[in-house]
């Protein structure tokens, strides 16, 4: 079985982000002024279309990698989910409750928050497993 | 669960990589096997004992109860 190399899935993951970071800063401002709803949402969405191509991405590459590195992923993912799952209940019960004020703009910090504690802890868990290579 | 696939290896003078690439699985997959911090899956294991023309139990050794 050809392996996804590390290599091959930071390039796809740096074009990715880069489109991501385009699309943020050359198309999703102009979502706000936008008249027509139809255009608003396209332009709205836009960013979201790198994001699901880093996720399939992502699936690709666990799906690529052996058994122990599966395992490192599956931890990290759910470890991750774990974290995020928690503080968004948290931050919902609060706002529920009117200590914090919440708007819709902070869902947009879920996917990046998700990712950041998947990557510490993929990092985390390779080096336990003694390897650097953890694809 | 103990192992010999570090002494087994060795004997056939391969590295961990040249060994990982056999298996098709990443170095730190046979390294952490080789230090016991990761105990492959069964079809992991035949494959194993295969490549060192072994019996699987020959290679992995349940630990001693205490």
């Amino acid at each position: 079985m050809a392996r996804y190399t590390e290599k091959l899935y930071r390039r796809h993951m740096w074009i990715l982000m880069t489109a991501y970071v385009a699309l943020m800063l050359l198309v999703w401002p102009h979502a706000r002024g936008m008249a027509n709803l139809p255009l608003k949402v396209v332009l709205a969405l836009a960013p979201t279309v790198p994001v699901i191509a880093l996720i399939c991405l992502i699936a690709k590459r666990v799906m690529a990698s052996d058994e122990l590195q599966q395992r490192l992923h599956m931890m990290a993912l759910g470890f991750a989910t774990g974290g995020v799952a928690t503080a968004s209940l948290a931050g919902g019960f609060l706002a529920a409750a009117g200590v914090i004020r919440l708007d819709g703009d902070v869902l947009i910090w879920m996917f990046p928050a998700l990712s950041l504690i998947y990557g510490v802890t993929h990092i985390v868990l390779g080096r336990r497993y003694g390897g650097a290579d953890c694809g | 669960m103990n192992n010999r696939v570090r002494e087994l290896r060795e004997n056939q003078r391969w590295s961990q990589a040249q060994l990982a690439e056999l298996l098709d699985v990443s170095r730190q997959t046979v390294n952490a096997i080789e230090t016991g911090k990761y105990d492959p899956s069964l079809p992991l294991a035949f494959r194993i004992a295969r490549m060192f023309g072994k019996r699987i139990e020959t290679i992995f050794l349940p630990e001693e109860s205490a």
